[in-house]
């Protein structure tokens, strides 16, 4: 790095990602070539061309920080006297704070049952609660073996699953599958709409 | 004489195939500017198209005191800023993943091809100005001098858009963390 | 033509440095950046460094892309409450921002749940041009249940062609979601009394009315199952 500037590791990885080769394919230079032999050869400049051809000034640092402090000067002096105050100066936006998302209220309280008799210990898991297995359990009913529970859960396609036990994946034998993510377990999708719930 | 004023010299006397040894010295490192700056390589290939062949005009306006390079650069980011300019918004149909799909062996992942696209992707965010200015300065590692004769823009402007950029990028990592 | 020629310079680092300057990044960026907005700890960072910046650039991947991020970070997390190993987790994100990116170029510019049941679709096993119907958005219609069933019904094992062709024709004919919510429950129960998903699905389309939105819908009265209730 050429800066002394402490650069943030991120921005330092977007960097030396960005500086690997890019390799172009032959052809685009062969076109660039095709393209050159179909102009007429440029010709050196004679001297008097040389002699009149637009120059381009150098300015060291110091005389060009002076003369555009003074040219700002006179530019300031020019807009207190005439504006009432000009355009602000583009300021940087602050970073914008990350909320957490609060439960919007047109959310569906929705009951999520599944019969399992022989379980212990019932969770319900979905892209609604992080697949935490901690985050949801579900009450066994007095009699009968049905585990309940009821979530909000925001209008549209939400995806779930219930582990049993702690271990073992199981999805809602009264829903619609949702294929395999990639992890040989199907789960099962819930479509929340302003009404009716599948 | 460095080789690329003896090359210039040669073009100038009529050998116009010393010009090929111009492009090929300078094609590849210019495409990689190129190509981070407009985000995509068929309009980087005609930036750089536009570039060799605008120098190859200029070339008797080339003055050996000039760095090559720094003379060709000044003419590519004033193309590239060309392209931008003219280009319509184009949707990119990503076919690699079609591929991935339709084809599905279980593929080790590809590092570096995810990496390239990604960051293609992180930078093309960036206001073009700031994009600009950070690609002149990290990637091709010119000078603030040199840039601002290559862009026309002052130093201190040049400074804050770099800072800029890199705050861009520092937020962006903010909020992908955290999702 | 050409005097001399650059040697090419290959693309791909070194895996092995490559990796341990991202694991130094992420862990650089873990000491200087940690904050607590948030009250809940980050489950993804249980995972290997490496493994989770490979996931986070996928997910950032597809928030650059204006895809559903979400999506890839609930499959992450799901991986991780699976106990998952790091390159499964990684070739499930892989293959959903893929398969999304597929429905968006197929479908256009649709909702982010429409996008996610979509390639849910496309992952059961559809194709793409099978999608392509449903690219003409109609005012007020979701096909957010018939993408559901779609996808149901490839994995429960109707032929694939079967599934496009019944779904897409009682879309095309007006179908409301009562309507595709009716056809699954029938055809899930035939499947499970033994009949052949293909059978099955053919037997109950005929027998499905696909009929145009031309009133509200289904009386109060009469519901779909509430199969959860």
């Amino acid at each position: 790095m050429t800066d002394s500037d402490q650069l943030h590791p991120y921005v330092e990885w977007i960097i030396r990602e960005a500086r690997r080769p890019v390799i172009s394919e032959p052809e685009a230079r062969d076109r660039v070539m095709a393209a050159i032999h179909a102009e007429p050869v440029p010709r050196r400049q004679g001297v008097w061309q040389r002699i009149l051809a637009p120059r381009v000034f150098s300015l060291s640092p110091v005389t060009g920080t002076l003369l555009a402090a003074g040219l700002v000067g006179i530019g300031v002096l020019a807009g207190v006297f005439t504006s009432n105050g000009g355009g602000r100066s583009a300021v940087e936006q602050p970073p914008v704070a990350v909320v957490p998302r609060q439960r919007p209220a047109s959310d569906t309280v929705v009951k999520f049952v599944i019969s399992l008799p022989r379980a212990q210990q019932v969770s319900l898991v979905g892209d609604f609660n992080d697949w935490d297995v901690a985050k949801t359990p579900m009450i066994r009913s007095a009699h009968g073996g049905l585990w309940t529970v009821t979530v909000p859960l925001s209008a549209g396609r939400h995806v779930y699953a219930f582990v049993v036990d702690g271990s073992s994946w199981v999805a809602d034998p009264s829903a619609p599958f949702a294929p395999d993510d990639g992890f040989g377990h199907a789960n099962s999708v819930k479509i929340v709409g302003r009404g009716s719930s599948l | 004489m460095s080789d690329d004023a003896a090359d210039v010299q040669r073009v100038l006397a009529g050998d116009v195939d010393a010009y090929a040894a111009l492009v090929d010295r300078y094609y590849d490192r210019c495409a990689r500017f190129a190509v981070r700056m407009l985000g995509n390589r068929d309009d980087a290939e005609d930036a750089l198209q536009a570039t060799f062949l605008r120098a190859y005009r200029a070339l008797n306006r080339y003055q050996e005191r000039d760095r090559f390079s720094a003379w060709l650069y000044r003419i590519l980011v004033n193309q590239c800023r060309s392209v931008a300019a003219r280009r319509a918004h184009r949707e990119r149909v990503f076919v690699r993943e079609e591929a991935v799909l339709l084809n599905t062996p279980d593929r080790t992942p590809v590092w570096s091809g995810e990496d390239e696209e990604f960051v293609q992707r992180v930078l093309t965010e960036l206001d073009p100005l700031l994009r600009e200015a950070f690609l002149l300065k990290y990637i091709e590692e010119l000078s603030y001098e040199e840039m601002s004769a290559l862009t026309g823009v002052g130093v201190s402007a040049l400074k804050m858009r770099v800072k800029r950029a890199c705050d861009r990028l520092r937020e962006r990592w903010e909020r992908i963390k955290h999702d | 033509m050409r005097s001399r020629r650059l040697p090419m310079t290959p693309l791909v680092v070194r895996r092995a440095a490559a990796m341990t300057l991202r694991a130094a990044v992420l862990a650089l960026c873990a000491a200087t950046t940690l904050r607590a907005q948030d009250t809940e700890p980050d489950r993804l960072a249980k995972l290997d460094p490496n493994c989770r910046l490979t996931i986070q650039i996928l997910i950032d991947s597809a928030e650059a892309a204006g895809l559903p991020a979400r999506a890839l970070r609930s499959i992450a997390l799901e991986g991780v409450s699976k106990k998952a190993d790091c390159k499964a987790i990684i070739s499930a994100d892989r293959q959903e921002l893929a398969l999304l990116r597929i429905a968006r170029s197929t479908l256009g510019g649709v909702d982010a749940e429409e996008l996610t049941a979509a390639a849910a679709v496309l992952r059961a096993g559809a194709k793409p041009p099978q999608l392509e119907k449903f690219r003409v958005r109609q005012k007020g219609r979701s096909d957010l249940q018939a993408f559901t069933i779609w996808a149901d019904l490839i994995w429960r094992g109707v032929p694939s062609e079967d599934a496009s062709s019944a779904i897409t024709k009682l879309w095309e004919d007006g179908a409301d979601d009562a309507t595709f919510v009716s056809l699954w429950n029938n055809v899930q129960s035939d499947i499970l009394r033994g009949l052949n998903p293909g059978t099955a699905l053919q037997n109950r389309i005929r027998e499905t009315p696909g009929r145009p939105p031309a009133s509200k819908g289904p009386p109060e009265g009469q519901q779909e199952n509430e199969r959860s209730e």
